[in-house]
């Protein structure tokens, strides 16, 4: 017979074991990012013995990394901004609407986001330099990279949000016509309320996934509008990597994310039901 | 009658910028891919644009090297998924019973999601590497050499490892919101029947969460294909060739040997064997969603 | 410290002059760059030192004086050339000049991606520097030069991977005792690969000994990236006398059977004895790629090695990066008796000639302002302080000028051995699928020294495949 202390003992060194695993590794990241360069020649002492600032300042002061955060930032709101707007109509159609062939489409959609990435770069970047249609001049802005998310993001989205909102029953809506409500008024008044914790879920995922992506921002941006994990792996180069320069900015990379995330993530506990549990 | 022909423009008319959106820059890349996949095509070829039909794919097949990787991603995915997925579930309960600052480690679990995965490779370099990096020096002190760019099956193990660190937050955050919504009502049955916890697990709990436990499978296996940044900034795919994901096969051979169209085919191959491999699961959690419905 | 003055004065005199000079020709540019104010150039370097001078220091100036705007991005050297070969194959036309390595310089040559400089300077005399004086570059240009003499990019960087050595450690009294004792000669900074082989064995052991982190040799050993195919093709063969990369030049054939020289029974051998010496330098030597050669002799691990100049500097001047400054010296590499002697001959080469230039892609817009551009970070007037900056050396007129010989006290007798041993040394070989094989190079490379497969197998295979690949692309 278990006692509750012994239970809860037990579930506290667990919990403090996650802790360790999960902080130990940003930690030394940020230790590292502490050390000056002749310090991290060799194995650096495992606590923090003076604060090497130029580490970050050079990289957010001196040079443009600031700039580059920011477009990450505008990027991942810009992203996440048009994905709800175009996904939450989408799925709604989707599900409440007679549409032929409903159950391919969807998984064509799908097939986007499983692509490998890789696959993308030429026709991509061929598309927004002006080749393919001679008007399209979006290499190296914001633009580019908010749209070429979509690719991933808005199937993802509208897989998300479909089992939510297909779970919400037929009726409420029914029950709105028959008071006079239009299908956007329906939308807008029954299912978007409803839906409120999966459309925070995937708000959040969106943000995500746009916020971490390197690849397609390193193709499709240069100068003005790349964001700062292409930036990341400017610091390794044939003449040495600046460890402690390249930790300070994925420092401060984390922070934004984890201010999101950790503020949200109650609602991730709300939201995730993916439709199978509401009564 | 009149009134579900309105509907379906009406749905149609919500669908439409989405699909606009992803038609406009989804089938051209598509399209092109699989005309590339067609040709052998490099760029520093003299010869130009040959046109092979599926020759490309029947090279594929047998190409050993693309095997080999093909190989080592199904173990590392079969491996890693394993582990992260039974270990979410079990930090998801845990973190589901009361105790105090339940919500402040509910917050730490989000802070490997935060990170890009390029940041969580050079992270785990900077840990793993030998002479610089903390555990080679921890691990020495027990006898055990750690050097992931001598040995495969260290080199291997750490980036499952790694993988782990990152994802398992994301699947317990996941569970845990199955879990929260789970209705009291079974659970007090369960127990007013006298069932112990193992069985109310087993028996209420489980069933209930299958089809989480689906849609999470299905997300980190499609997800864990595809991963390149990190195993690219941890171990270039070494040592030798112990961790060179499939993925890695593919960026190598499109951008480094400038190998278009053999990387072209490569592309279509391996967005097909996971539409395969999704579409049987996608075929379970309708299954499963059917049970409930 | 009478150094460090003696070398404030020069600078602070280098900085008087030059900027005297800057103000007497920026007339000339002013007026060359009239028809092309206001445009703006987008320019792609590397992120290594030289590129982020020419970002931070030369461009801002060049606008002042010019008016021409330059858009400068820097990039890791992979993703430098993916771009570059993105822009070019899609003649996007984004790119107004771009860093090209000289090793690349012959891919892109052949696929006529390059803006002919010796005509655009003929068909433009009015905006090409009279003080231009190609003939005042070091032989360096040569390899930027296609068949008929024409230039097709102009070097702004230019270093040589020399043979590093602790000075310190070589002229400890006990160490020379013991080796002499031990060998039965002098100890001193390797000449041939035996004596190299020697000194590391030695030094290995002698950290061991006296319980300090001491290895007696380094390399660029990470399997499965680049760095170590380059090191075998660039370094290591070479000075064992397997020259361009082991392929024959006149069939395109890497296989003893076609005529060239990978599978060769030399070339095994100096791959077997690369491979072997691995046991002589830190533990962590696979996880080198391009600088950590460099920064293991910094953490004052390594005693002798091969090492690229471009990171040199920091690594002997500034004790802040470094725990050894101060405390090496560099000469050229080690050879076989016979490399040196083809080398002298000019019939071969002992070692890297590393480097880049900035070229004009053929789909750029304002291939007239970039012209200017280039001819502004090459121009004689800023060389002698570009190398104060960077290391780097391009120009004859600044190896000869009297500042030098400061920077060269300072830097461990590099620029002497530069000029004594430049003529040894050898930019990559003209082979235009450089690009595409050298990742060929590299999966078998790879494979010996991660003990996959033995380095016999591993070369047969290479020899293999590069034949096959030859045949692939047409050659």
């Amino acid at each position: 017979m278990i006692t509750k202390t012994v239970k809860q003992f037990f579930i506290y060194l667990v919990l403090v074991a996650i802790t360790i695993a999960i902080i130990f590794p940003i930690y030394w990241t940020f230790l590292v990012s502490t050390k000056l360069k002749i310090e991290l020649l060799d194995r650096p002492v495992p606590y923090p013995t003076r604060f090497a600032s130029e580490n970050y300042s050079r990289p957010f002061v001196k040079d443009i990394y600031g700039q580059y955060l920011m477009n990450s930032i505008l990027v991942a709101l810009g992203n996440v901004g048009l994905v709800l707007l175009l996904a939450i109509p989408a799925t709604y159609g989707l599900s409440r609407f007679k549409i032929k062939g409903k159950e391919n489409l969807f998984f064509w959609l799908i097939t986007n986001r499983m692509a490998p990435p890789a696959a993308f770069i030429i026709p991509l970047y061929l598309i927004f330099s002006g080749k393919v249609l001679s008007f399209i001049h979006l290499i190296d802005t914001h633009l580019v990279l908010i749209l070429t998310y979509c690719l991933f993001n808005l199937p993802f989205a509208i897989w998300l949000l479909r089992g939510t909102i297909d779970s919400l029953p037929v009726e409420l809506d029914e029950a709105a016509y028959v008071d006079g409500c239009s299908n956007l008024g329906i939308l807008w008044k029954i299912i978007i309320p409803l839906a409120k914790p999966t459309i925070v879920v995937t708000a959040i995922l969106t943000w995500l996934f746009s916020w971490n992506e390197m690849l397609l921002a390193s193709i499709l941006t240069s100068t003005r509008a790349s964001t700062i994990t292409p930036a990341i792996i400017k610091f390794v180069t044939m003449a040495g990597t600046d460890w402690g320069e390249m930790a300070a900015v994925s420092i401060v990379c984390l922070i934004p994310a984890f201010v999101f995330l950790g503020f949200t993530q109650r609602y991730i506990i709300a939201g995730l039901t993916f439709g199978a549990m509401k009564e | 009658m009149k009134t579900s022909f309105r509907k379906q423009i009406s749905g149609w008319g919500f669908l439409s910028p989405a699909l606009a959106v992803i038609g406009f820059i989804g089938i051209f890349p598509f399209v092109y891919v699989v005309w590339l996949s067609l040709y052998e095509y490099n760029v520093f070829s003299l010869k130009g644009w040959i046109f092979t039909g599926l020759g490309n794919y029947l090279k594929l097949i047998l190409d050993a090297r693309f095997l080999d990787s093909l190989y080592k991603s199904i173990l590392f995915v079969g491996v890693t998924c394993g582990i992260q997925i039974p270990l979410g579930l079990a930090f998801a309960i845990l973190l589901s019973q009361q105790f105090v600052g339940r919500g402040v480690f509910r917050t730490i679990l989000a802070l490997p999601l935060s990170m890009a995965p390029v940041a969580i490779g050079s992270m785990w370099v900077l840990i793993t590497r030998p002479a610089v990096g903390p555990i080679s020096y921890w691990l020495s002190t027990f006898g055990i050499t750690y050097n992931i760019s001598e040995s495969s099956v260290q080199a291997f193990l750490t980036t499952v490892i790694m993988d782990v660190w990152h994802w398992t937050p994301f699947v317990t955050l996941t569970f845990l919101a199955g879990l929260t919504s789970i209705p009291p009502e079974p659970l007090e049955a369960a127990r007013v029947d006298g069932a112990n916890a193992w069985k109310t697990f087993r028996y209420v709990t489980f069933p209930l969460l299958k089809p989480i436990f689906a849609t999470i499978l299905f997300i980190r296996i499609m997800d864990t294909f595809r991963i390149y940044d990190e195993i690219w900034a941890l171990t270039s795919g070494g040592p030798g060739t112990a961790t060179r994901y499939v993925n890695i096969s593919l960026v190598r051979t499109t951008l480094a040997q400038s190998d278009y169209g053999y990387g072209a085919t490569m592309s279509v191959f391996l967005l097909y064997l996971t539409v395969a491999l999704c579409t049987v699961l996608l075929k379970l959690i309708s299954k499963v969603r059917k049970e409930y419905e | 410290m009478k150094k460090l003055l003696a070398l404030s004065l020069v600078v602070i005199l280098v900085v008087v002059f030059s900027s005297m000079a800057l103000g007497a020709d920026m007339e000339w540019w002013e007026k060359a760059a009239e028809p092309y104010r206001g445009v703006t150039l987008k320019v792609i370097g590397q992120s290594t030192a030289p590129s982020i001078v020419l970002r931070d220091i030369a461009a801002p100036e060049f606008e002042k004086v010019t008016g021409i705007k330059v858009d400068f991005e820097v990039q890791p050297w992979e993703v430098e050339y993916e771009k570059f070969i993105r822009d070019v194959t899609g003649n996007t036309g984004i790119y107004d000049a771009a860093y090209i390595e000289q090793d690349a310089i012959y891919a892109f040559m052949q696929q006529k991606w390059l803006t002919d400089l010796t005509e655009l300077m003929e068909k433009n005399p009015q905006i090409t520097d009279p003080d231009l004086d190609v003939n005042d570059f070091t032989k360096f240009i040569e390899y930027f030069k296609d068949s008929n003499g024409h230039i097709f990019g102009f070097p702004f960087e230019a270093f040589l991977k020399m043979y590093i050595y602790r000075t310190d450690l070589f002229n400890d009294p006990e160490a020379k005792e013991a080796f002499k004792a031990e060998y039965g000669k002098d100890l001193k900074p390797a000449d041939t690969w035996e004596e190299y082989e020697q000194n590391a064995k030695f030094f290995t052991e002698w950290g061991k000994k006296k319980g300090i982190e001491l290895y007696g040799h380094t390399a660029q050993a990470k399997t499965g990236y680049p760095a170590v195919a380059y090191e075998i093709v660039e370094s290591i063969w070479p000075a064992m006398g397997i020259y361009n990369w082991g392929i024959n030049l006149e069939k395109w054939r890497a296989t003893v059977e076609n005529g060239g020289q990978v599978n060769s029974d030399k070339a095994k051998a100096a791959l077997r004895w690369y491979v072997d010496m691995l046991k002589y330098a830190p533990p962590d030597v696979k996880t080198y790629t391009w600088d950590e050669e460099s920064s293991s002799v910094a953490a004052g691990k390594v005693a002798q090695g091969l090492v690229y100049c471009e990171n040199l500097a920091p690594l002997i001047c500034n004790p802040e990066k470094s725990k050894v400054a101060g405390k090496v010296a560099v000469t050229k590499p080690p050879t076989t008796p016979e490399a040196l002697a083809d080398a002298k001959a000019g019939k071969g080469y002992i070692g890297y000639y590393d480097g880049a230039s900035y070229s004009i892609p053929y789909c750029s817009k304002n291939k007239e302002a970039a012209w200017l551009f280039i001819q502004w970070v090459t121009r004689k007037g800023w060389d002698l302080e570009y190398t104060r900056l960077a290391s780097r050396v391009v120009r004859k007129s600044t190896l000869e000028s009297p500042e030098i010989k400061d920077m060269d006290i300072a830097q461990g007798g590099y620029f002497t051995a530069f000029k004594e041993y430049e003529s040894l040394f050898s930019g990559a070989a003209p082979l235009p699928m450089h690009l595409v094989i050298i990742d060929i190079y590299m999966n078998w490379i790879s494979k010996a020294v991660a003990g996959e497969a033995t380095p016999e197998v591993a070369l047969d295979g290479l020899a293999k495949e590069i034949d096959e690949a030859m045949v692939k692309l047409g050659y």
